[in-house]
């Protein structure tokens, strides 16, 4: 078989669920040793494309390649260079971790000898050794995670798929997560991500694609992504004490979107001089000090919600 | 050979987690042993005529139970995609499930045996008959468990659609009623039923006597539709399995 460069090659990918249309022509390459985000608000079709790229989901149209090989024709070879990590961590509650990994080493065909090394070798590479033989039910849910990516590795697979990885994690675990996302990733895998995390997929990825309603928004760098929406207006603005948005956006109708991040507000503006103005009346009605005002650039987050906006999506509809 | 020793690891696993455990080891045990011996203390002289059929019985509804409940379970629990995610013949998934249901029922049944052997004296006139019966019952009740699992997703509704077909069985069988003694217009539908054959078989290797002239109708007839529950199963997994 000829080694190609890609790891995934999707074309005209297209899913119905009845009358509901969850992909439509969705076409798109991921190259071998790249993370890929796969970014989409609920119900966009990320979780489909997934299952679909791991042969758990037959496809109505297009063309899906997996190391060289389609998913449909030829599914033992594809799952053996694939490993999969589900939005719910599925592993066996009543197995002990070593056990969980253990056996997904037989599943995946590694020699007797081969399994135990490998389990031994993931539990110490996620920090689970001194869990080794606690039962995965009885694991808090950031560790569950971590075994449940650790059993994707068992088989060292050419491509991941992580579907959500951090979701509901507290913040030392998500962040301890993403470093060894990226570690997996420097050890030659390919990672196909999915997260609402907009800050995590620019942290970790080389490209994103953007899927709004089943169809591709955007795909490229996350610096071309933002490039695209270059056109957009943008402040960061600090107020000395907590304001509430609604009053913010009724006061200052050139403020377009206003959202608050660790006590700053970054708001998109149809003109700045005349939200600069209609900022400084608001913060004198309110009683409150403009802290810090600075103008900013867009990021990937202003990219996706723009692209939102322009698909009629409601912005409501992310987490 | 790899995808064997697959199937393998699967069924050693699912013994470890399911069947191993006590409790169900107890209640494929005491269930059917109170029964025979409710007969032997009523009637010594004749519950030989009925203790087979009532192996044969336990051995339906203990391998279709648990081969049904193993999936949905897993189903639920969102173990099972592990499996459709592993590279995994769909035919190496069906054979590790229906595999350790089979040794369960089969250990059970054997494990049963033995106790009566030692309690009541239980004979055994052809072991190799009353084995084959066995295993190859287990393995088509297993099947045939697995096919109501894949069909539904709750473990009741498996066991509501399995009922259908498993209590009207029973009394057509030859379980409690010789199949002599059936209407004549019932003998045809017994004929259809796998349990009719497994319940042969046992009275075979138990006592050596059976309603068929010879012991290969018997198992000729439970070896095919060990064959066509194979064939249902692997055509409704592959249809249905990632549903």
């Amino acid at each position: 078989m000829m080694e190609s460069t890609l790891a995934i090659a999707v074309s005209g990918l297209s899913k119905n669920y009845g009358d509901l249309e969850a992909l439509s022509e969705v076409s798109f390459s991921v190259r071998r040793g790249e993370i890929f985000a796969y970014l989409g608000p609920n119900g966009a079709g990320k979780t489909t494309t997934i299952r679909i790229l791991s042969g758990l989901l037959k496809r109505d149209a297009g063309e899906v390649s997996i190391c060289g090989e389609d998913v449909a024709s030829d599914p033992v070879f594809v799952k053996a260079r694939i490993g999969v990590v589900p939005d719910e961590s599925n592993l066996y509650p009543e197995l002990t971790c070593h056990r969980n990994l253990e056996y997904m080493g037989e599943l995946y065909g590694l020699p007797r000898a081969r399994r135990g090394f490998r389990a031994g070798e993931l539990l110490s590479f996620f920090d689970l050794t001194e869990r080794a033989k606690t039962p995965f039910g009885a694991l808090s849910k950031g560790l569950k995670r971590r075994l449940t990516i650790a059993a994707a590795l068992v088989h060292d697979p050419e491509v991941v798929f992580l579907d959500e990885p951090t979701s509901g994690l507290d913040v030392p675990s998500a962040r301890a997560l993403r470093q060894l996302i990226g570690t997996i990733n420097h050890q030659g895998a390919t990672v196909f991500l999915t997260t609402h995390n907009l800050q995590e997929a620019e942290a970790l990825s080389q490209r994103v694609l953007i899927l709004i309603k089943g169809r591709v928004a955007a795909l490229g760098t996350p610096g071309e992504i933002r490039q695209r929406v270059q056109h957009l207006k943008l402040l960061s603005i600090t107020f000395s004490a907590e304001i509430e948005a609604a009053p913010l956006l009724r006061a200052c109708p050139a403020v377009l979107r206003a959202s608050l991040q660790n006590g700053t507000w970054r708001l998109e503006v149809a003109e700045a001089q005349a939200a600069l103005e209609q900022l400084v009346a608001f913060a004198g009605g309110e009683g409150v000090r403009i802290a810090e005002i600075n103008t900013i650039t867009a990021s990937l987050e202003d990219a996706f919600m723009s692209f939102l906006k322009e698909s009629g999506e409601k912005a409501e509809a992310l987490p | 050979m790899s995808q064997l020793r697959r199937a393998l690891a699967i069924s050693f696993k699912d013994i470890e987690s399911y069947y191993g455990k006590p409790p169900l080891i107890t209640w494929g045990l005491m269930f059917p042993a109170v029964l025979i011996l409710s007969l032997y203390v009523k009637d010594p002289a004749t519950y030989l005529a009925i203790a087979p059929g009532i192996i044969a019985m336990t051995l339906l509804f203990g391998n279709t139970s648990m081969a049904a409940i193993v999936i949905t379970f897993e189903k639920r629990a969102g173990t099972f995609q592990r499996l459709l995610l592993a590279p995994l013949a769909m035919r190496t998934i069906i054979l590790g499930k229906a595999a350790s249901a089979s040794v369960y029922g089969l250990a059970t049944a054997l494990a049963l045996w033995l106790g009566l052997k030692l309690i009541l004296g239980m004979p055994l006139v052809s072991p190799l008959l009353f084995l084959a019966g066995l295993t190859l019952g287990a393995g088509c009740f297993s099947l045939l468990g697995l096919v109501a699992a894949v069909m539904v997703r709750e473990v009741f509704e498996a066991m509501t659609l399995m009922n259908f077909f498993r209590f009207p069985i029973l009394f057509i069988s030859g379980v409690f009623m010789p199949l002599a003694q059936l209407p004549s217009w019932l003998k045809p539908v017994a004929l259809v039923s796998p349990l009719t054959y497994v319940v042969e078989l046992l009275h075979l290797g138990v006592t050596g006597r059976s309603e068929f002239a010879t012991p290969i109708v018997p198992l000729l007839a439970i070896f095919l539709f060990l064959i066509a529950s194979w064939l249902m199963a692997e055509l409704l997994f592959r249809r249905r399995a990632y549903a």
